[in-house]
């Protein structure tokens, strides 16, 4: 558990902002904070911290609360307000007398129902279970016994229904530590813990038909650990049901829980790439360079989160993606990597562009017709996570543990998807929800695409290659990879001698826009036999992709090819680990294909017959 | 007062600035819960309990109830730690 040693600073800070008055910003990073790894006197302190934040500061939604323990939650109170809040609902809380479970149900004119809560929580113990079963009894008597106890409980929640509407929770059994059978008692359908199993089980079964929802208190205290959660002095000197230091994961729990009840919980990842779904950086790294699948600890750590963002997907939340790529590169995991879990039919939004991430979730939200508040935004960068909580404060941000192998616990603990009920509607709404999107995003991908380009003020500068960008042209041969279709690898030397040579045209481009100048970003070598121009090199920067610089450079290849009276261009594509990018690159530019051997093919435009293609907005300035 | 009481006297009133969450609350030996308002029978506990964190121990609840004053639960640390 974290101590306050670890807190100290954090708090300290945000105390000061309190202080000054600055209460958003204070929730905000109180809210990132907390943790339920935190022990009690830290989320004592959360708590403390927040009451003295006037309410009215946050927008948070009210919510009445009626609570009936049969262990005393005092110190618990506090912090459940605190999580609450997290959970975007300021609670107003009645807490019933300790140990009056009967009383206070069966008083209809009683203060749990003058309060009048929207939720009672039935926040009972294993310790009121009542489990005599002498050793041999038989099934059909456990059985019997079972169903008692269970039907004490219908007949708690029949009362409470026929005094109020409120949605019921229901603690189940939190299984006791001691056994005095000891590991023998998992054997035997009559020991005390195989008795508290049945009778969760036998709980679940007719819960949901009552209406009524459990909170799986069993589960809770194992997550924690029993050896902790019970802690008998606690319970026998002040009737603390569970060790204190168990408060934040329960106020959590049952935050998501009421969460979802008000149908606030989520219903849309919006995912980062790198380093989130995979090892490394697509762009840089490619498609051999990134960790993803079997064999590699981090490759590994990658699969089980799309394995688990997957189950996510099929049980009816949206995944949606936000990248910082081109987003041909983003795609190129999802269409080639053979250890991907996830698809591109899987993501209903795909996003991979260099805008900012809040815009770009702004966009997502507005495309699926969500909320913002219904988003849970996960990525492995703590500033594009900070700059998403200070734009957005309604989109849930997960903190990421930076092991890849604590992805999965991290956002399964968040209980950003809690459900009050689940059915093949939920299933098929988030694909509906896709089909949507998807629809939406063709209509308007486009208008998006050139709003960007032309926001970006493109200007190309290109001409014939000289002695002052000589180096630079042989710099950008023998290093690119990616969109590189020949990847020929020529010396400066070796140009010098193509420029010199008559059979040779050598052309460069360089590309500014409104955030700077690319520099030299392209390199043409085109050769001439007889009245065809072949394309011996075509290299190109990744960074300037699918900006309209390949129409445009097509253009003057066929005017170059004009202007020397030749009738056809030919272009080669030869295959390499790294170049898939451009292995369509001259269909898209309307070449004819003539052959395709293994990893080479070989295409054709004949000059007479092509138009120029469309550029988008690149003013141009031949040199 | 010797060194030992002054480095747990100073722990301590940490402690009871973070439960409390008053930065300005200074304590002595005299201290109790008749001297700070928000100290009743709940945030004793918390109180108890954050003093169980800060000095790695348990206490008894109870013991520490009867106690008078802050002093006392100096004391009730020191006679722990020795």
């Amino acid at each position: 558990m974290q101590s306050m040693e670890s807190f100290r600073q954090e708090l300290a800070l945000i105390k000061n902002q309190i202080n000054q008055k600055n209460f958003k910003p204070a929730f905000i990073e109180l809210c990132r904070i907390a943790t339920v790894d935190a022990d009690f006197a830290v989320q004592h302190r959360f708590a403390k911290l927040f009451a003295s934040i006037p309410s009215e500061a946050l927008e948070l939604k009210p919510i009445r609360i009626g609570i009936v323990p049969t262990g005393t939650l005092d110190n618990f109170i506090g912090i459940l307000r605190f999580y609450l809040a997290r959970a975007g609902l300021i609670a107003e809380i009645f807490v019933a007398e300790f140990n009056t479970l009967h009383q206070t149900i069966l008083t209809p004119d009683g203060p749990l129902y003058t309060f009048n809560p929207q939720i009672i929580w039935l926040c009972t113990n294993y310790r009121d279970i009542s489990c005599e079963i002498l050793p041999n009894t038989n099934e059909e008597e456990i059985a019997r016994a079972i169903q008692s106890e269970v039907d004490r409980f219908i007949d708690l929640w029949l009362a409470l229904q026929a005094n109020c509407t409120a949605i019921i929770v229901q603690n189940n059994a939190d299984l006791p530590s001691e056994r005095i059978f000891g590991n023998f008692e998992a054997s035997i359908p009559w020991s005390r813990q195989n008795f508290l199993r049945q009778f969760n089980l036998a709980l679940a079964h007719t819960s949901l038909a009552h209406h009524v929802h459990l909170l799986d208190l069993e589960y809770l205290s194992a997550q924690f650990g029993k050896r902790f959660w019970h802690d008998a002095p606690y319970w026998h000197y002040s009737k603390h049901a569970f060790v204190a230091d168990a408060s934040g994961l329960i106020a959590l729990q049952m935050a998501a829980l009421v969460q979802a009840s008000q149908g606030m919980a989520k219903k849309c990842l919006v995912l980062d790439l790198d380093n989130t779904l995979w090892g490394g950086i697509i762009g840089d790294d490619g498609l051999e360079g990134i960790q993803l699948g079997h064999g590699l600890a981090a490759g590994e750590a990658f699969m089980a989160f799309q394995h688990y963002l997957k189950q996510l997907q099929r049980r009816g939340v949206i995944l949606t993606v936000c990248s910082k790529n081109e987003e041909s590169n983003a795609k190129i995991p999802f269409l080639e990597h053979s250890e991907m879990v996830l698809k591109l039919e899987d993501i209903a939004v795909f996003v991979a562009n260099w805008h900012n991430k809040a815009d770009n979730i702004r966009e997502i939200a507005d495309m699926l017709e969500i909320g913002l508040e219904s988003m849970v935004f996960v990525d492995d960068n703590p500033a594009e996570r900070q700059l998403v909580r200070q734009m957005l404060p309604m989109v849930s941000v997960v903190e990421m543990p930076t092991d890849p192998a604590l992805y999965v616990i991290a956002l399964d603990q968040s209980g950003y998807f809690e459900t009050l009920a689940f059915s093949t509607e939920d299933q098929n709404r988030g694909q509906m929800y896709q089909q949507n999107a998807q629809r939406k995003q063709t209509r308007k991908h486009f208008s998006n695409v050139s709003d960007f380009l032309q926001d970006l003020h493109m200007v190309a500068k290109y001409g014939d290659l000289h002695g002052q960008n000589r180096a630079r042209a042989s710099q950008l041969i023998l290093k690119s990879n990616q969109f590189h279709l020949t990847t020929t690898r020529y010396s400066e030397a070796q140009l010098e001698r193509m420029m010199t040579n008559e059979a040779y045209i050598c052309r460069y481009y360089c590309l500014q826009d409104r955030f700077g100048d690319n520099g030299l970003v392209s390199v043409v070598l085109l050769k001439q036999e007889a009245d065809v121009l072949l394309v011996d090199t075509w290299v190109m920067s990744c960074r300037v992709l699918s900006r309209g610089m390949e129409e445009f450079i097509h253009n003057d290849m066929i005017t170059q090819a004009r202007a020397r009276g030749c009738n056809s261009l030919f272009g080669t594509y030869i295959a390499t680990k790294k170049n898939n990018l451009v292995a369509q690159l001259f269909a898209r530019l309307d070449y004819q294909l003539i052959e395709e051997t293994e990893g080479t093919s070989r295409w054709r435009l004949s000059i007479e017959a092509s138009t120029p293609l469309k550029s988008v907005l690149i003013q141009a300035k031949e040199e | 007062m010797d060194n030992q009481r002054i480095k747990i006297m100073q722990r301590l009133n940490r402690v009871f600035q973070e439960v409390f969450d008053d930065e300005n609350l200074q304590i002595n030996e005299k201290t109790n819960a008749k001297d700070i308002e928000e100290w009743d029978s709940v945030e004793h506990i918390s109180l108890v309990i954050a003093i169980e964190k800060e000095f790695t121990i348990r206490m008894n609840a109870a013991e520490v109830g009867k106690l008078q004053n802050v002093g006392g639960i100096i004391d009730l640390l020191i006679g722990n730690q020795g």
